[in-house]
């Protein structure tokens, strides 16, 4: 039965018209929106490549249904240059030159810009990195959250 | 090239393989060295015809818009390993490009066009055993500096006189610039150029350049294969059998307002979106009734490695000679000392991140399908082709496949069983639609490394010198299972045969374990098991000889000066001889795809546990492009390499995996990685491989530090069969 919520994303009011509530914010922000920078990637909250900021929190979209955070504000990795950690975390993946294929770096980056946020700074970051690479580029990570 | 031996002995079974799976050898031509010449001529801006204006292809590698933004095409699929920034490299050397207006693109692969991005090295669009820097990186230099004289003539022809190379996409005379914009309608019109001496004219090869791809992965606007979407597109999901090898018998006709398609060994899910079509496939696999395979010992693990147990020592079985020097068996009975080892190594899956995907549109004239496109995160542009047209009975013209950012491959999307999928999906439904497998289905349908058993005998004479190698690998092979009237399988012994060490009197057998589970090339292939075996045993013979492991080595690389090399700059690096307390060190070296490698590996406990505390890497892989993508490459290699050596391996019973997720799959996270660190020893030899080359030696450097710290050899991985995400 066709439903809609009201969310927030990346600073704009959204209206979505879902199959059903418990549909997870995933797939409303991919197939729904049309935003698709968060990935899936094992469904089942473990590799957080479809990591979002989710009323100032980053959370796991893959199991998180829309219906939780309805009336919320979320932000995606296409939100990112619109938000001054957000900026600062790409810079610092650029000259970091840390992406290798690119898949997970979307969750990596939110979940580093939520930890900034929660007053993180520098390689107390890396604590709040439970995401999975499987390219290997947390050595880049590291030297990149070494500089937030 | 130095390679050209390397290559043809480990990739031909690769190729091959990959051909057979698709039974359509048209594309694959076989593995004869071209040179380099002749390709640029024939391939490179010939090929596809100059079309005369501006921000139209000048030849099939290079684009110049009326911005003079230069866009470099490859057909080599980036996914990761940065070589579409590296072909662009080579092309700007070339050029003296500004590295900011340059970009990269993957080729819209077509009838037309797929032999201009065979990689050189063998002819196929495959991306595959670290050859693309070796295949191409002097025929696209050649391609650029063609494309670079033909921009001089049309300066020539336009303004007159005699015009020189400037930077940033510019010709010069006398203080006069003019830019490729304004020449490469003219340049398009010029009959192709004899080939052009390499220059280099702006410096740029060997240059640390930031990659063409990064800023679109941080902001989320690179779009993968599972970001694809067109208009009236529906999604699909498909459901295997959850025993390997089943096919459908009786399905439902619908699930939860989703339309099912009897693909026969799946079931195609189709709905709205993704979610909803997952969804309907949840729980689907259990009304669908399914025919079981029969053949269930070749489907099970534990049956599967005791058979292999009984072949190791089997004086009956006829095994497949390798390679042959001398009388190893005699050498073995008449040496002073000798150690007889056995090591196991697991199958394994390839833990992308991208789930498989691809998305197909067909077009209809008058109600007859005349055309398909593809969108595919596919290692192999080269197969799709023939796969689609042999499906579809379309001429191969009649297909065009685009290839997006591909979420990593690790060797797993050089297969076609997906792209088969799609396409009967597509034509079922008679529109355009995306496929995407859940995670549990992806894990559970992979084509998985196999597993091997390997008896290495090593013999030593009273000088302390290894005089016999006598080694049996006994594994599943990928080459049997595919091409079964063929069997031989040289991939098989990749990384046991032309051993550069002095040891005089070798017997390298292999003997296939047959085996009805999937197979694959996983990254690092026959190198990722028989490295594990062979530098695990050269470290027991020095134990036993009580030899510093290093010095061994040094011993046995004596004429082989890149070698010896690589062996001392990872000694230096890692500072040999000298861990922290508490820890040991363990050394592994490899010469294998085109490159040597060396690694050292320093473990300690935590707690009664075994923990990688460092991993030194030197490799010397010749003429190097991009510092700092060859950097990139090894530190993923290693942690890939630590993940499996540490925890991973794909147990099947009776064809049911034990594994479908990463939760029952441990991998590497932030937490568990070491400290990393990588030189790379100079060199003007050919480029070498660098994308596989970190993992093999990860293993044994790893097993031979733990046999130091602790006197407890590790001849079977994983180290910690069992792991889980929750033991992280």
């Amino acid at each position: 039965m066709a439903t809609t919520v009201n969310l927030t994303v990346n600073g704009l009011a959204r209206t979505v018209t879902v199959d059903s509530l418990d549909t997870p914010l995933l797939w409303v922000l991919r197939d729904v929106l049309g935003l698709t920078g968060t990935k899936y990637g094992c469904g089942i909250e473990i590799c957080g490549a479809c990591t979002v900021i989710a009323n100032g929190q980053a959370i796991k979209t893959c199991d998180t249904s829309v219906g939780e955070v309805a009336g919320g504000t979320i932000m995606t990795v296409e939100g990112l240059a619109n938000d001054a950690d957000g900026k600062k975390a790409q810079a610092a993946w650029i000259a970091a030159q840390v992406p290798q294929c690119g898949y997970c770096q979307s969750g990596f980056l939110m979940a580093t810009v939520a930890a900034m946020k929660a007053g993180h700074h520098g390689s107390s970051i890396a604590g709040e990195l439970s995401n999975v690479c499987l390219c290997g580029t947390y050595p880049r990570i590291a030297k990149a959250i070494s500089t937030l | 090239m130095a390679e050209a031996s390397d290559l043809t002995t480990t990739r031909r079974g690769f190729i091959a393989g990959g051909a057979a799976t698709v039974a359509a050898s048209a594309l694959v031509v076989p593995l004869v060295m071209q040179s380099s010449a002749n390709l640029a001529g024939s391939n490179a801006v010939a090929d596809a015809g100059l079309v005369p204006a501006p921000g139209s292809p000048l030849g099939a590698y290079l684009k110049i818009d009326s911005n003079n933004l230069v866009t470099v095409i490859t057909g080599s699929t980036e996914m990761g390993q940065g070589i579409m920034s590296g072909m662009a490299q080579l092309a700007a050397a070339e050029l003296n490009l500004d590295w900011t207006k340059v970009r990269g693109e993957h080729s819209v692969t077509t009838a037309a066009n797929v032999a201009s991005f065979g990689n050189p090295l063998f002819g196929a669009q495959v991306t595959g055993g670290s050859t693309s820097m070796r295949g191409w990186y002097r025929p696209m230099r050649q391609a650029a500096a063609q494309a670079r004289a033909l921009l001089l003539t049309a300066a020539s022809q336009l303004y007159g006189g005699t015009w020189t190379l400037a930077s940033g996409g510019r010709v010069e005379q006398n203080g006069v610039f003019h830019t490729f914009a304004e020449l490469v309608a003219k340049a398009a019109t010029l009959p192709m150029p004899a080939a052009q001496p390499l220059l280099d004219s702006g410096g740029l090869v060997g240059k640390a350049l930031p990659r063409l791809d990064i800023p679109a992965k941080v902001n989320g606007s690179a779009i993968f294969g599972i970001d694809v979407v067109l208009p009236g597109m529906v999604y699909a999901t498909t459901v295997h059998c959850p025993t390997l090898g089943g096919t459908v018998k009786t399905m439902p006709t619908q699930a939860s307002g989703a339309k099912l398609i009897n693909l026969t060994t799946a079931v195609a899910v189709v709905a709205s979106n993704t979610y909803a079509a997952f969804s309907a496939a949840k729980g689907l696999a259990l009304s669908v009734v399914w025919t079981l395979p029969t053949n269930l010992p070749l489907l099970d693990t534990t049956s599967l490695y005791k058979a292999g147990s009984a072949l190791l020592t089997s004086t009956s079985v006829v095994p497949q000679v390798a390679e042959t020097s001398g009388d190893a068996g005699a050498a073995l009975g008449s040496a002073a000392k000798s150690i007889d080892a056995t090591y196991t190594l697991p199958m394994l899956a390839h833990t992308y991140l991208e789930v498989i995907n691809c998305t197909v549109k067909p077009t209809y004239t008058a109600g007859v399908l005349t055309e398909i496109e593809l969108w595919v995160p596919t290692q192999a542009q080269g197969f799709v082709l023939p796969t689609v047209a042999k499906l579809t009975g379309l001429p191969m013209t009649a297909v065009k496949v685009h290839t997006p950012y591909i979420g990593s491959g690790f060797g797993r999307k050089i297969e076609q069983d997906y792209v088969t999928e799609a396409v009967q999906i597509a034509l079922a439904i008679g529109g355009p639609v995306k496929l995407t497998w859940s995670r549990p289905q992806d894990f559970s349908n992979d084509k998985y490394r196999p597993g091997a058993q390997i008896r290495v005998r090593l013999g030593a004479n009273t000088a302390g010198l290894p005089t016999a190698l006598v080694y049996r690998n006994v594994s599943l092979s990928i080459n049997a299972q595919r091409n079964p009237s063929n069997p031989e399988d040289t991939g098989a012994v990749a990384g046991a045969v032309s051993l550069p060490y002095a040891i005089a009197n070798r017997q390298i057998e292999f003997v296939p374990n047959p085996c009805a589970l999937p197979l694959g090339y996983w990254r690092s292939v026959g190198e990722s098991y028989n490295t594990f075996a062979v530098e695990s045993a050269i470290d027991e013979m020095a134990l036993l000889l009580k030899q510093d492991p290093l010095t061994f080595r040094r011993t046995l690389l004596a004429g082989d000066s890149r070698g010896l090399g690589v062996v001392n700059a990872v000694a230096t690096l890692a500072n040999w001889g000298k861990p922290a307390t508490g820890n040991a060190q363990g050394l592994a070296f490899l010469k294998g795809f085109g490159s040597y490698i060396a690694i050292v590996a320093e473990v300690g406990k935590s707690g009664t546990t075994l923990r990688v505390k460092k991993l030194s890497v030197a490799i010397d892989c010749g003429t190097v492009v991009n510092p700092d993508s060859v950097a990139s490459q090894l530190e993923g290699g290693l942690i890939y390499g630590m993940a499996a050596t540490l925890w991973q391996q794909a147990l099947f019973t009776n064809g049911v995996p034990v594994s479908s997720n990463f939760n029952k799959y441990r991998v590497a996270r932030m937490s568990d990685v070491p400290v990393i660190a990588t030189t790379i020893v100079p060199s003007t030899q050919d480029p070498g491989g660098v994308g596989e080359t970190g993992v093999p030696c990860v293993a044994p450097a790893i097993a031979n530090a733990w046999a130091r710290l602790t006197g407890i050899r590790q001849r079977s991985l994983p180290f910690f069969p069992g792991s889980t995400m929750s033991d992280g």
